[in-house]
C-alpha cells in the first residue's frame, strides 16, 4: 500500500470491473436464452404452417430453401412426401419436440411436430451455429460498451481520487517546502473534515514551538538587559577599590579585564537580539560602503597602529540600500575580527567591487586563516575557533559573526568565506544585491511566504 | 519422502501401462467443422479404452468432459490419444471447449 | 463465442493470478523486494508462446501423451518450488535477510511455470480463432471480460491479504499456498490418469452440489483444485502433498519457536 492513490484506483476499479462484468455476463446469458426462445417460437410457427399445407400429390417437387433451414413433411402413413432441397432422406429429428442433431456436416436445432388435424408430421431444422451467431451479434452490441468504457472509468477514477486527495497533496507540499526556521501556521484552504485534525495538531505544534523559541530569545535578551545595571555597579565599585588598593594590584587588574569581557558579552547579546531580522526596525537608505568603512577605520585607527598592522581601503564607492547603524556594526565586526586574529605587523585590506547585480565588500587579511570545517561553524552562536583556548589568546564571546549574519540576512546579502591567496589569511566577502533588486527580492520573498499561507 | 513415493508410483504405473497396452479396445472420434463424428460412442463397461481423436479442422479443439475428468488440446490436423475408463454403465457427455455450441457428444457405457 | 472466451480465459488466469497475488502480498508483508515479479511475468509470457507454439510437437512425445506428462511435470515442479518457498518465508519471518539469489530465482521460476501452463492454452485459443472474421469482437471482448474478472478478483484478494498483520498474513498465506500447491498435485494426478500412468476411478460426484463449471466452482478450482468427480489416486496425491507441506512448515515453525524461547531464556 505504498501509494494511497494507486491503492484506491486499483481497488475501486477492480470492484467496479468485477461487478460490471459479472452483471454483463449475466445479462448476456439471459439474453441468449431469450433469443433461443424467440428462434424456437419462430420454428414452431413455421412448423405449424408447413404441416397444414394441403398435399395434392405425393410427388411434390422439393421446396427450395436456403441452407440455414431444412424441413421434411410426412403424410398420415409416415411417408416422406415433401422436403427442402438439402434435407437428407433419413429422419432429421430423433425425438418428438425440440432436440439437437448432427447432419449435413452441421449441428441443427430440430423440431418434430405432429399435426393432429391432418395427421401430418413435420420435421424442421435450423443451423445451431447461425442461430447462435445471430443472437450473439445482437447481444454483443450491449456488452462491448461495458468493456470499452472501463479505461474511461479508470481515468475518471484516477482524476477524481486525485482531486479528493488534493488537500493532502497541498499539505504535503507545504510541509516539504517549509524552511527549517519557518514556524508560521499551515493553511491548506478548504480542507476536508478528515484532514482538519492533522492540520490543527500541526498548527498547534508550530504555535507551541514558536512560543518556546520566543521565550528562549526573549529570556537571553532580558537577562542581558537585566545584567547591564549590576555590571555598571560592579565597574564603579571596582574603580573605587583600585583607588583604595592602588592601580597595580594584580588581582584587581584581572578582575577589571574579566568585567570588561562580561560587559562586552552582554552588549553583544543585546545587539544579536536587536539585529534579528524579524524585529529589527530597519530604515533603508542609499549608503556608500566606502564612506562608511572609511569612518570606521578612522575610529579604530589607533588599534591597528598599536598592533603595527597596515590597513588599506580600495575599490569602488559601492552604494547599497541599507540601514546605516546595522551596516556599521557589520563592517566593525568584520574589521574587529581581522584586527584580533591577524598577527603583529599583518596586513588588512578592504576591497569594494561593483559586480553585475551586486556590490561586494571583501575583508582580506594575511593572518592564520580558518580550516574548512571551522568555516562552516563560525556563524553559530558562541562558537569560537579552537574553543576557549583560542591560539591568538584574544578574548571574544563568539557572537560577532552571528550578528554579521543577521545583518546580512536583513539586507538579503550573501556571506562567504574563503582562504586567501597562496592559502594564507582569510577572505570574508559580503555580496549586497544592487539597490533596485533589493526591493524586488524583499517583495518576492514576502509574496512566496504569503502564497504558501494562502 | 513423498516425492520418492510418487516417483515409484509413476515408475510402476509406467511399467503396468506398457504391459496392458495391447489389450485395450480402441475407438475413433473425428472432429470435422467443429462437430464430433460420431457424436455418440458406445463403449463396454469396466474396461479401459483408448480413444483416438482426429481433428480434421484447421483450428484447434480442446476435448473436455467434467464427467470423465478429461481435458486435452488437439491442434488442427492432429491425431491424439485419450485413455478413458474403466467406467460403470451410464452416460458421459463431452464437448469441445473451443466450440461448445456445436462440438458436443457423449459416451454411453454399457 | 463470448462466453467460451470468458470461461477459457478466467479458468487459466485465475489460478496463476491467485498464486501471484499471494506471493506478492506475502513478500510485501515480509519486506522482501519484489523485482522478481516482472522477470517472472516476462518468463511466463515467453513460456506461454513457446509451449503454445510447440504443443503439436510435444503432444507426440511418450506415445502421444506428451502434453499430459509435461503438464503434470510442471505442476509437480511448481509444488516442490512452493514447498521450498514456504519454508524460506517462515525463515524470513523470524530472521530478516536480503533476498538471496536462489530464492529470487525460485520465485521467478514459479511465476514463469504457472503462467506458462495457463498461458499456453490462451495463446493457442486466441491465435487460432482471432483470424476468423465472425469471431473477432466476441473473442476479444470475451477475453477482456475474463481477464478483467480474473485480475479484479486477484487485486481485491491481494489487498485483503495486505490488511492482515505480518504474522497472521504468514499463516493465511502459507495455508493458501498449501491449498494451491496441493491443488496443483491434484491436477497433476488428473493428467497422469489421463495419460494412463495412474489408475482411474471416481470417488464421488458433487456436481449437483457445486458444479465445477460455475464461477464458484472455478474459483475453488483455482484456489484448492476443486474437482467434482475425483479419482482415488488424485485424492491420495492431494492429501499426501498437503500433509507433507503442512508437516514441513510446522516443523520449521516449531524449530524457530524453540530457538526464540531458548534465546529469551539465555
Amino acid at each position: 500500500m505504498s501509494s494511497l492513490r494507486r491503492f484506491l484506483l486499483v481497488s475501486v476499479l477492480s470492484a467496479l470491473m468485477l461487478v460490471n462484468f459479472i452483471a454483463a455476463l449475466h445479462g448476456y446469458r439471459s439474453s441468449m436464452v431469450e433469443a433461443e426462445n424467440l428462434f424456437d417460437q419462430k420454428l414452431t410457427a413455421m412448423a405449424v404452417q408447413l404441416s397444414s399445407v394441403p398435399l395434392r400429390t405425393t410427388n411434390n417437387a422439393p421446396a427450395p430453401d436456403d441452407e440455414n433451414m431444412v424441413f421434411q413433411l410426412f403424410n398420415q402413413d409416415g411417408k416422406l412426401v415433401w422436403h427442402s432441397v438439402h434435407a437428407p432422406d433419413q429422419y432429421i429429428a430423433a425425438n418428438e419436440g425440440f432436440s439437437e442433431n448432427n447432419f449435413n456436416g452441421y449441428r441443427w436445432r430440430t423440431l418434430s411436430y405432429f399435426n393432429f388435424v391432418n395427421g401430418h408430421r413435420i420435421m424442421i431444422a435450423e443451423r445451431v451455429d447461425l442461430r447462435y451467431q445471430l443472437a450473439e451479434s445482437v447481444i454483443l452490441q450491449s456488452i462491448v460498451p461495458v468493456v470499452l468504457v472501463l479505461p474511461v472509468a479508470g481515468l475518471l477514477i484516477w482524476l477524481i481520487i486525485g482531486h479528493g486527495l488534493k488537500s493532502l497533496a497541498i499539505l504535503a507540499g507545504i510541509l516539504r517546502r517549509k524552511a527549517a526556521d519557518d514556524l508560521s501556521a499551515v493553511d491548506v484552504g478548504h480542507a476536508p473534515d478528515e484532514l482538519m485534525p492533522v492540520i490543527d495538531s500541526v498548527n498547534s505544534l508550530l504555535r507551541r514551538l514558536t512560543a518556546s523559541f520566543d521565550r528562549e530569545r526573549r529570556f537571553s535578551a532580558d537577562a542581558a538587559h537585566e545584567l547591564r545595571t549590576p555590571i555598571s555597579a560592579i565597574k564603579m565599585h571596582l574603580h573605587n577599590l583600585r583607588d583604595e588598593y592602588g592601580k597595580d594590584d594584580e588581582s584587581l587588574l584581572n578582575l577589571d579585564r574579566d568585567v570588561d569581557r562580561l560587559a562586552h558579552l552582554v552588549e553583544q547579546m543585546l545587539l544579536l537580539h536587536r539585529t534579528t531580522p524579524d524585529h529589527y526596525p530597519a530604515k533603508f537608505e542609499p549608503i556608500s560602503l566606502a564612506a562608511l568603512t572609511r569612518e570606521i577605520i578612522a575610529d579604530r585607527y589607533t588599534d591597528f597602529v598599536s598592533k603595527d598592522q597596515s590597513i588599506e581601503l580600495f575599490g569602488d564607492d559601492g552604494e547599497v540600500n541599507g540601514d546605516r547603524f546595522a551596516l556599521g556594526i557589520l563592517i566593525q565586526n568584520l574589521l574587529n575580527n581581522a584586527y584580533k586574529y591577524t598577527q603583529q605587523g599583518g596586513a588588512i585590506q578592504v576591497k569594494i567591487d561593483t559586480l553585475k547585480n551586486a556590490v561586494r565588500l571583501m575583508v582580506i587579511d594575511n593572518g592564520p586563516g580558518i580550516s574548512a570545517e571551522a568555516q562552516a561553524r563560525v556563524f553559530e552562536r558562541f562558537y569560537r575557533v579552537g574553543g576557549d583556548r583560542h591560539s591568538s589568546g584574544v578574548s571574544g564571546c563568539g557572537l560577532g559573526l552571528s550578528i554579521v549574519e543577521h545583518i546580512a540576512e536583513l539586507h538579503n546579502a550573501r556571506i562567504s568565506m574563503a582562504n586567501g591567496e597562496d592559502n594564507t589569511g582569510l577572505v570574508v566577502s559580503v555580496e549586497f544585491p544592487l539597490a533596485t533588486s533589493t526591493i524586488e527580492l524583499k517583495r518576492s520573498i514576502t509574496l512566496t511566504g504569503y502564497g504558501e499561507r494562502k | 519422502m513423498v516425492i520418492k513415493y510418487r516417483l515409484s508410483v509413476l515408475a510402476l504405473s509406467l511399467l503396468s501401462s506398457v504391459y496392458a497396452f495391447a489389450g485395450k479396445p480402441e475407438f475413433e472420434l473425428t472432429i470435422r467443422q467443429h462437430l464430433f463424428e460420431p457424436s455418440i460412442i458406445v463403449i463396454p463397461a469396466n474396461t479401459k479404452i483408448k480413444l483416438w481423436v482426429h481433428n480434421e479442422d484447421a483450428t484447434p479443439e480442446e476435448f473436455e468432459s467434467y464427467e470423465l475428468n478429461r481435458e486435452k488440446v488437439i491442434l488442427g490436423g492432429q491425431r491424439s490419444v485419450i485413455f478413458i475408463g474403466p467406467l460403470p454403465p451410464g452416460e458421459y457427455p463431452f464437448f469441445g471447449e473451443f466450440n461448445p455450441k456445436s462440438a458436443q457428444g457423449k459416451i454411453i457405457v454399457e | 463465442m463470448l462466453l467460451t472466451s470468458v470461461i477459457i480465459v478466467i479458468r487459466e488466469v485465475l489460478e496463476a493470478a491467485l498464486l501471484v497475488s499471494i506471493l506478492l502480498s506475502l513478500c510485501f508483508q515480509l519486506g522482501i523486494e519484489r523485482s522478481w515479479f516482472k522477470w517472472g511475468l516476462l518468463g511466463g509470457i515467453a513460456g506461454s508462446i513457446g509451449l503454445g507454439s510447440q504443443l503439436g510437437y510435444i503432444s507426440n512425445w511418450f506415445d502421444g501423451v506428451g502434453q499430459e506428462v509435461i503438464d503434470a511435470g510442471l505442476q509437480i515442479f511448481i509444488y516442490i518450488c512452493l514447498l521450498y518457498i514456504c519454508v524460506q518465508f517462515i525463515n524470513h519471518f523470524y530472521k530478516r535477510h536480503p533476498l538471496t539469489n536462489v530464492l529470487r530465482a525460485t520465485l521467478i521460476i514459479i511465476i514463469s511455470c504457472a503462467m506458462t501452463r495457463e498461458g499456453s492454452e490462451i495463446y493457442i485459443y486466441l491465435s487460432a480463432f482471432q483470424s476468423l472474421p465472425e469471431t473477432g469482437v466476441s473473442l476479444y471482448s470475451g477475453s477482456a471480460i475474463g481477464l478483467g474478472i480474473g485480475f479484479s478478483c486477484c487485486a481485491l484478494f491481494y489487498y485483503w491479504l495486505l490488511s492482515f498483520s505480518p504474522s497472521r498474513a504468514l499463516l493465511v498465506s502459507c495455508a493458501l499456498l498449501t491449498m494451491v500447491a496441493s491443488g496443483m498435485m491434484l491436477q497433476a494426478g488428473k493428467m497422469l490418469i489421463q495419460a494412463d500412468l495412474l489408475p482411474d476411478g471416481q470417488l464421488w460426484d458433487s456436481n449437483s452440489l457445486l458444479p465445477e463449471d460455475g464461477l464458484t466452482g472455478q474459483l475453488l478450482y483455482a484456489l484448492a483444485g476443486y474437482e467434482a468427480t475425483p479419482a482415488p489416486a488424485q485424492l491420495i496425491m492431494y492429501s499426501l502433498s498437503a500433509a507433507c507441506m503442512a508437516t514441513v512448515m510446522l516443523l520449521r515453525y516449531n524449530s524457530w519457536r524453540k530457538q526464540k524461547v531458548a534465546e529469551e531464556i539465555s
